[in-house]
């Protein structure tokens, strides 16, 4: 199997991410994997264990790609980071274009990608790839089993009231959820040999992309300013010992917050 | 293609749907779009996918000015396949000058593909939407798990897309307007129709999920052991609440993923939160950000959960739970 796994590379979890000015944010230098990339990785690798092929990681990005260097760590075969000074500024529909570009000519059965990530919290360049190349997708799967010869694949999608069975024709792309999979920790040498992976680099240019198509100026919502967010009035703490503390809470829950 | 001269063009809301019933999130959506109606004249209209609609429309009728309905056995179960050659020759057809969706599994599945497939604007997972009154829409969402919010803006043509998560929108309780329905025919392309549901396991229980759920009660390690969440079940069933968790617990397996809160798991928004036993990690506190009121009961007087609370009590969730349902149960009986 052909496998593609989109990946980026964002602040860690634990980083401070402050508002600066209006337009601006200071982000702590703390990054890593975003959690569901490294999940479509694993999803793509257990493929590759059981049908054979390769595993291609692809970000776009213009500095990091360390997201592909865990990729090749874990086990993928291939890293690609498409990267040119006119993205910058460019929406997850840019980014999904130019993901699209390149992967519109490959020979592609399958790609991959986490749920969202976990910077924008988005969720946008999964469903608008499979768009773009015109092949179906499936949200946020919990499931996955595939049936090479006959080109299809079970998934299991989370929704509100339970577990959703879908069958769908590959090539397809799927965004992946916690509880997939847990991704393996990359050993050592493993990630010794990542650090020295040629990464292939890849322009706009050769894509057939220009300017107009991404960037700043392809943007149909634009952040208007950055704020803080919303502050809670500070606690109030019920002091009186129990059982009268719970008896003032529920007082406090009716008449005060009116939210019983 | 000219969307908006003069005066803009309707407001749509995707009325989503399930096994008949319209979804609260489509009530509160609907509501705010009326406000928002009253200061720039626009149509509301609901959209209504699915098949056996009659309850459907009677709910949504006080609430829209009109109902698109697409009443047709093929387009149950949801797939983006069937929705989105539907909703897009509508979309070219009329072209609203919104169109709004709960934040849901579907409406995360469909909007950012339809998006792309219209070329237009769209911001996801948004907990505060305000009008202009030239029609123009600025949505608030939140960005790094909830650590900063960004206020967006659309530029463009085309209609302005966002996805709304629950209980952001009150729910308005006089609704006065009467809609007409006009029955439309899907566009159903045979050609797009990849995927096929195949199956269906629903959640053990009846309760509602996290995210669609007016109350959330929660417990974390500090429960000790799962067969514990009984005394949370207790307390759920009391005050018709759903139960959350956190990663701890989900990765010990005592609970299902699908009940974690956090930003491994869901970000839930309802009116009153309540977590016993949790301490507050940051994973976990970033999913409750815009939940309306919170109570964290913990027995360390230092957990970080009190800063993110706005009723505290330091305490045994062994000795306050049981007490507070039984509390619950007492006050809410007289009435």
């Amino acid at each position: 199997m052909e496998i593609y796994v989109l990946v980026k590379q964002v602040p860690d979890p634990e980083a401070i991410v402050k508002v600066k000015s209006d337009l601006e944010l200071e982000i702590e230098n703390k990054y890593f994997t975003s959690f569901f990339d490294e999940i479509a990785v694993e999803a793509g690798l257990k493929l590759k264990e059981k049908f054979g092929g390769k595993v291609t990681v692809l970000t776009v990005d213009n500095r990091k790609v360390d997201a592909l260097r865990r990729g090749i760590s874990m086990g993928a075969d291939d890293a690609v980071q498409i990267a040119d000074p006119a993205l910058e500024g460019s929406d997850q529909f840019a980014i999904a274009r130019t993901l699209s570009a390149y992967l519109k000519d490959k020979p592609f059965d399958l790609i991959l990608t986490g749920r969202q990530a976990m910077d924008d919290d988005a969720g946008i360049v999964g469903p608008a790839v499979a768009e773009c190349l015109g092949i179906p997708h499936v949200h946020s799967i919990i499931g996955l089993e595939v049936d090479d010869q006959k080109r299809e694949a079970k998934v299991v999608r989370e929704v509100e009231n339970g577990k959703e069975h879908l069958m769908c024709p590959l090539p397809a792309l799927f965004t992946c959820q916690k509880g997939l999979n847990t991704p393996r920790i990359p050993l050592v040498m493993n990630v010794m040999k990542a650090m020295k992976t040629q990464i292939k680099k890849i322009d706009l240019a050769s894509l057939g992309l220009s300017q107009e198509d991404v960037g700043s100026q392809a943007v149909r919502v634009k952040v208007q300013r950055y704020l803080p967010p919303p502050k809670r009035p500070s606690v109030k703490m019920i002091k009186e010992d129990f059982p009268d503390n719970v008896k003032t809470l529920v007082k406090l829950l009716r008449e005060e917050a009116k939210v019983i | 293609m000219k969307w908006g001269v003069s005066m803009p063009n309707e407001i749509w809301i995707l009325a989503e749907q399930q096994d008949g019933k319209v979804k609260k999130i489509v009530l509160e959506l609907l509501s705010a779009a009326i406000d928002f109606s009253k200061k720039t004249g626009q149509e509301v209209s609901a959209l209504l996918l699915g098949s056996g609609l009659g309850e459907s429309v009677k709910n949504l009728s006080p609430f829209a000015d009109k109902i698109y309905l697409l009443d047709d056995p093929s387009l149950i179960p949801y797939t983006s396949d069937l929705f989105l050659t539907s909703i897009a020759s509508l979309v070219k057809e009329h072209q609203p000058s919104i169109l709004l969706g709960g934040a849901t599994s579907t409406g995360k599945d469909l909007f950012p593909r339809l998006a792309m497939h219209l070329q237009t604007g769209y911001v996801p997972d948004c907990t505060g939407l305000s009008m202009g009154e030239d029609g123009k829409l600025t949505a608030m969402r939140p960005l790094f798990g909830g650590k900063v919010f960004a206020e967006m803006a659309f530029s463009g043509a085309g209609p302005q897309m966002a996805t709304v998560r629950n209980n952001t929108f009150l729910v308005n309780d006089k609704p006065d307007r009467t809609a007409k329905v006009i029955s439309v025919s899907p566009q159903i392309d045979p050609a797009t129709i990849k995927k096929t549901v195949t199956g269906f396991e629903k959640a053990a229980g009846a309760k509602l999920d996290i995210t669609e759920a007016d109350i959330v009660v929660a417990a974390g390690r500090g429960i000790k052991a799962p067969e514990n969440f009984k005394i949370m079940e207790d307390l759920a069933d009391a005050i018709n609440a759903s139960v959350g968790t956190t990663r701890a617990t989900v990765d010990e397996g005592w609970r299902d993923l699908k009940d974690q809160i956090g930003k491994s798991g869901k970000n839930i928004s309802a009116k009153l939160y309540m977590a016993f036993g949790i301490s507050g990690a940051i994973h976990h506190v970033l999913g409750i950000g815009t939940c309306k009121t919170v109570v964290a009961v913990d027995k360390d007087p230092n957990a970080l959960i009190f800063n993110y609370a706005d009723y505290g009590i330091v305490g045994d969730l062994f000795q306050i739970v049981p007490a507070l349902t039984e509390e619950l149960k007492k006050v809410l009986s007289t009435e």
